[in-house]
């Protein structure tokens, strides 16, 4: 928003460029819609052409799409927690479970004999429809569990909120593992149902493009909802107290309910693509759910740029595509070729020692991330880049902000 | 670092199209993908399952044993992390079965990947063949019926390894009947292999008269057995038997017997702790070192492989490296697509269908593994278990497994 | 100026607290704990408590020391303290020991060596990585070392693991010798309890005191306690504060370097993917005991030795990890500032 403003007041004649930045800034809504319209169009498109196709299939490329669409829904959640509210939250997988759980106990035989009901009887071929409530149902059942967890412990200090978070990460997976007799336990619950829409059927297995509106759809609508929250009072309640807690508090914030929100609308946002990922894949288990996935995504926010969401959704979708298709790309070229050494360099493995490399290179370089919140940005750099006058003042801020 | 490797990138792409371009002979091709966990840790026990499948394609291409076709691998590592990953599984199925090239798959590794892939092969009709697979549920009962929601009446998906329900009653039955030991003490690695073997142990050793003393499961992060082992001591077992994996503590618990007081109980466990001799980093033999002695084991296949050496020639003479325990069941894998392509080609046409049919048609295939035939869920006819012995002075003195006798299930 | 306010406000966590404040009621707490826990599991498992309890209280004083004095959660310190399985692992098998030494005054020498070895060579690394991923971040707001961080625990990974048949050890356990024989015990009563266990214990303890000797009795430990208090007070009364953070790296990595030893020693395999899991119990202890306080990350490590060990006494294995982090959100929930730290007012 400021940046536009900025443009607006600088630039008495606007080019067209700076039209259509002001455009954007007055109607963020229907540009973030357009935006992922036009993003959305376009990138099945190119999979279908090289140097995509030599990867691997269009359907393929359109399938792992959409597995890149779970991630940047769950970085846009996390974006909300980390990059807006400033909380650090390592255990953002368990939020991702318990969507993901919520959705197997509707939708499959397992789950409604545990909860002693049938929808399969009730819907019949068109079970899967149960899928379009079950989002929501799904975003407020680990909102639920976001204030249980947030309330008792977001009065911590943002270390200690860290490792409750990665305790929680930790103990959620233990508990559907354990918990066999209505969780199935390491098996996991099978056979959960796909979507079904009028017009469509129930989504198949096979074709991926169904699965792959619905997602660039669902991002749409929770980037929509994030700008409106962030540019809202509630978003400067948020920024106020990431930059400074006290001073917030001073102002009338009352910063427990405040925070306890950002953190449930995070979770809400990894219980919708729990939801997702669990009528794509069909099953759940407790392995699904590890400490890497939290990990994985709070990297892609810091590389995707804090605060800024369509920099943690690029980030997500970028950082997804390089692990999951072109390092496993070349390490299936490179195994299949033969030549000593070249075939026993594991690209996987190489892809934490790239991954290591970045995060620690982005943050010496560029800490605000690729594509970096104009506000996080001057925070950043006021930080950095004038450590020496001024240095308690500042270094006060600053450490508040992270908390 | 970025530009290096989109120079990478191109240079390959550039390679596979100049290869593409040099391999094609004047016959069609047609593609078998291979969707297995293949970097990380998983690549040890995976990557020779892949390497004899590769061998198989190899030797039917030069031999022109599928008329009027090349086959071309298509190879899918679904490791994320180094570790198997259900939903990077799952994607891999859908890529594979988006290329109407692909008439067969061989693969995956873990239960948990099958759970994914299987309702996408199946709604797709493409006959996939595991080489590792043990879990009952893949396959058996309503569990099974689940996962075949799309098609059940098309069984696509088969598997050259025999089921834990299988595996873990008869290391039960060998405990109780061959070594005579009565009081078991039990661990498991809290996955879905681990415990259903543990649970299939239980049941049958508990059945045959047979007392399970103590139960723990142990994280696989976990590196400290002794309060488990200490625990089990006052209990007083005659031996110990191990669910699970040997990277996820299967050589560690026994390792730290002895430092438990209870070093010279026999210890027990399934296919997990059967792997390399002590020479191989990483090896069930070489993380327990002396201890490993007086320990047992099973592989749920068949030991006796009616040609043994003669695989393990030439597959030493491919990659330089002995089989591992999976080399054979994938070359077994491939080895029945190809008999099947075969059939298909000479009939006419090679379709994912026609593969499909020719391979759960109840006809016996002749693999490396020996006669194989799958029943009306797609598990092999071949019930055999085979169970092992270490012997600390085999392999050099490195220590080794030794073939002890081999039950065959497949007559009750 | 801010700067007093400031710093008035906001020393809790900063400061190193000693061992003299620890008061008798609190000694006669602890004890009655302890004699509870050895009636229930008996001698056999208090010891096994007390061992994996020693190795995550020396892993656990790294994460505190660096906390203390610059408030980051060095995430990678768990990969520091796999690198020195590893470097013990090294030293040893390049010297030719690759099975119990029964000769004591060898397996003195050799583990001296060991030791030292270890601890120096990891603790130039954590100055290393100090000086390179940490230090140009200093002021920069906390969330940006702590990428960092996870980012130097991807690398010290990989490095490990480096490409198999060339260098490095893969993702794979690798043996370790346990140059301690393993099969020394001391019987006391019906148990008998190893010697090695015993040896760990002792060392751990060793290491502990004279740390809090070094911190509270020495030039260099007064300039870390005033770092820790306020940096730029420090700073004005002469500190030189890079190297007083320095050292702070060196000391704590050399502790990650002897526990690294001693886990090398009780349970004679390590494995690159070791240290986020060791990490994570050990950066639990630290905040369990009061993150910032070294007493109470070595009393906070020893918690959650018993409670591993407990699980297992009590038939709960498969839950261990839940109940470690369970106690730990009680805790926190009622003594938001650790079992030891101090009260951070209106802050909390």
């Amino acid at each position: 928003m400021s940046v536009i403003q900025d443009v607006k007041t600088s630039a008495p004649a606007p080019g067209i460029r700076d039209r259509v930045r002001g455009f954007a800034g007055r109607h963020r809504s229907t540009t973030i819609i357009v935006m992922m319209a036009l993003i959305g169009i376009v990138l099945p498109i190119l999979a279908a052409f090289p140097p995509f196709t030599l990867f691997q299939t269009q359907i393929g490329w359109i399938d792992g799409f959409t597995n890149a669409g779970v991630f940047v829904l769950l970085a846009i959640g996390l974006n909300i927690v980390v990059g807006v509210a400033g909380l650090l939250d390592l255990g953002y997988a368990a939020f991702f479970a318990i969507g993901s759980y919520t959705y197997a106990y509707v939708a499959s035989p397992f789950g409604n004999s545990i909860l002693g009901i049938d929808v399969a009887a009730t819907f019949g071929d068109a079970v899967g429809v149960v899928f379009w409530p079950m989002l929501i149902v799904g975003a407020f059942v680990a909102a639920v569990f976001g204030i249980l967890l947030g309330a008792p412990t977001l009065r911590l200090r943002g270390d200690y909120l860290a490792i409750v978070t990665l305790g929680f990460g930790e103990i959620v997976p233990i508990v559907f593992r354990e918990a066999s007799t209505v969780t199935n336990g390491i098996n996991g619950i099978g056979g959960v149902y796909r979507p079904w829409l009028p017009g469509v059927g129930t989504f198949s297995g096979v074709d991926p493009m169904p699965y792959y509106v619905t997602t660039v759809a669902l991002v749409a609508i929770v980037l929509v909802f994030a700008y409106r929250l962030v540019e809202s009072r509630i978003g400067r309640a948020w920024e106020a107290i990431r930059e400074d807690e006290l001073a917030a508090a001073a102002n009338g914030i009352n910063t427990v309910s405040t925070k306890l929100l950002a953190f449930a609308l995070g979770a809400s946002t990894a219980g919708i693509a729990g939801v997702l990922n669990t009528a794509k894949l069909t099953v759940v288990s407790p392995d699904q759910f590890t400490f890497t996935i939290s990990f994985t995504v709070l990297a892609m926010v810091v590389l995707g740029g804090m605060g800024n969401f369509w920099g943690v959704a690029i980030g997500a979708f970028v950082i997804y595509t390089i692990n999951n298709v072109i390092l496993h790309s070349l390490n299936e070229f490179f195994h299949g070729l033969g030549v000593p050494v070249l075939q026993d360099i594991d690209f996987i493995q190489l892809q934490f020692l790239l991954y290591g490399i970045a995060l620690v290179g982005m943050m010496l370089v560029r800490p605000e991330g690729l594509f970096p919140n104009s506000r996080r940005k001057r925070e950043l750099h006021q930080a950095i880049d004038e450590p020496g006058e001024d240095e308690n003042t500042l270094s006060e801020v600053t450490e508040e902000g992270g908390r | 670092m970025k530009f290096a490797r989109v120079g990478a990138a191109i240079a390959a792409a550039a390679i596979v199209v100049a290869a593409c371009g040099g391999t094609a002979n004047s016959g069609k091709t047609v593609k078998v993908g291979i969707t297995l966990p293949l970097s990380g840790s998983s690549l040890a026990s995976a990557g020779p399952a892949r390497d004899g499948a590769l061998l198989a394609i190899k030797e039917a291409n030069a031999a022109g044993t599928v008329k009027g076709y090349t086959i071309e691998p298509v190879i899918k590592d679904h490791a994320v992390n180094g570790q198997y990953d259900a939903q990077q599984g799952a994607k891999d199925m859908t890529a594979l079965v988006s290329d109407p090239a692909v008439v067969a798959v061989v693969g995956p590794f873990n239960s948990a990947v099958a759970k994914v892939q299987i309702p996408i092969s199946n709604e797709a009709g493409l006959a996939q063949c595991s080489p590792a697979n043990t879990n009952p549920d893949l396959t058996k009962g309503d569990a099974g019926k689940e996962l075949r929601a799309k098609q059940p009446d098309k069984i696509n998906y088969v598997r050259v390894a025999t089921t834990d329900d299988i595996q873990g009653p008869a290391v039960a039955q060998y405990a109780f009947q061959d070594l005579g030991l009565k009081n078991v003490a039990i661990i498991d690695d809290l996955t879905v292999y681990g415990k259903g073997i543990a649970d299939a142990f239980t049941a049958e050793f508990e059945k045959l008269g047979g007392k399970v003393v103590g139960r723990e499961g142990a994280d696989p992060k976990t590196t400290d057995f002794l309060p488990i082992l200490t625990k089990f001591k006052d209990l007083n077992p005659d031996s110990v038997f191990y669910g699970g994996v040997t990277a996820n503590g299967g050589g560690l618990v026994r390792k730290q017997m002895p430092q438990a007081g209870l070093g010279d109980l026999p210890y027990l466990g399934g296919d997990g702790i059967q792997d390399q001799n002590g020479g191989v980093q990483g090896s069930f033999i070489n993380i327990a070192g002396p201890a490993a002695e007086n320990s047992f084991s099973s592989v749920a296949a068949i030991h006796d492989i009616p040609d043994a050496a003669a695989f393990a020639e030439k597959y030493t003479a491919e990659y330089k490296a002995d089989p591992g325990a999976y080399s054979a069941s994938g070359y077994a894998c491939m080895q029945i697509f190809i008999k099947a392509l075969a059939d298909a080609a000479a009939k006419g046409d090679i379709t994912r269908e026609a593969v499909r049919a020719g391979v759960t048609s109840g006809a016996s295939f002749d693999t490396v593994l020996g006669p194989v035939t799958f029943d009306e869920v797609g598990d092999t006819s071949q019930k055999i278990i085979s169970l092992y012995k270490t012997d600390m002075t085999a392999a050099d003195g490195k220590g080794d497994w030794i073939f002890d006798k081999q039950i065959d299930y497949g007559a009750s | 100026m801010t700067a007093p306010a400031a710093s008035a406000d906001a020393p809790s966590a900063r400061s190193f607290s000693s061992a003299g404040l620890v008061s008798v009621a609190q000694l006669a707490i602890v004890a009655v704990l302890l004699a509870g826990a050895l009636l229930w599991m008996g001698p056999q498992q208090f010891v096994n408590a007390l061992t994996l309890g020693a190795i995550y209280a020396l892993i656990a004083i790294g994460y505190t020391l660096v906390y203390g004095i610059i408030e980051l959660i060095n995430f990678a310190h768990g990969d520091v303290f796999m690198v020195g399985t590893f470097l013990s692992l090294i030293f040893l098998t390049t010297l030719g020991f690759n099975g119990a030494i029964t000769e004591p005054g060898l397996l003195a020498l050799v583990l001296a060596g060991d030791f030292i070895f270890t601890m120096i060579a990891l603790g130039l690394i954590g100055v290393l990585i100090e000086r390179v991923a940490y230090r140009p971040l200093r002021n920069a707001p906390r969330l940006a070392p702590l990428i960092t961080a996870i980012g130097v625990s991807f690398i010290l990974q990989n490095a490990v693991q480096g490409v198999p048949p060339y260098f490095g050890f893969g993702p794979f356990n690798a043996n370790s010798p346990q140059v301690f024989p393993t099969d020394w015990f001391v019987t006391l009563g019906n148990a008998s309890i190893p010697v090695l266990s015993l040896f760990i214990i002792v060392t751990a303890v060793v290491m502990m005191i004279a740390l809090q000797l070094f911190i509270g009795r020495t030039r260099i430990g007064r300039a870390m306690r005033s770092t820790a208090l306020d940096r730029d007070a420090a700073a004005l009364m002469g500190v030189n504060i890079n190297r007083t953070i320095a050292i702070t790296f060196l000391l704590g990595s050399a502790l990650a370097g002897a526990a690294g030893v001693t886990f090398g020693l009780q349970y004679g395999v390590t494995n690159s993917g070791l240290g986020f899991n060791a990490g994570l119990k050990a950066f639990t202890a630290a905040v369990l005991g009061g993150i910032g306080n070294t007493v109470g990350a070595a009393l906070g490590g020893f918690i959650i030795g018993f409670i591993e060990v407990g699980a297992a006494v009590a038939g709960l294995n498969r839950w261990s990890a839940a109940i470690v982090f369970g106690v730990l959100v009680i805790v926190l929930v009622f003594r938001p500032s650790g079992i030891l730290g101090q009260q951070t007012g209106e802050r909390a």
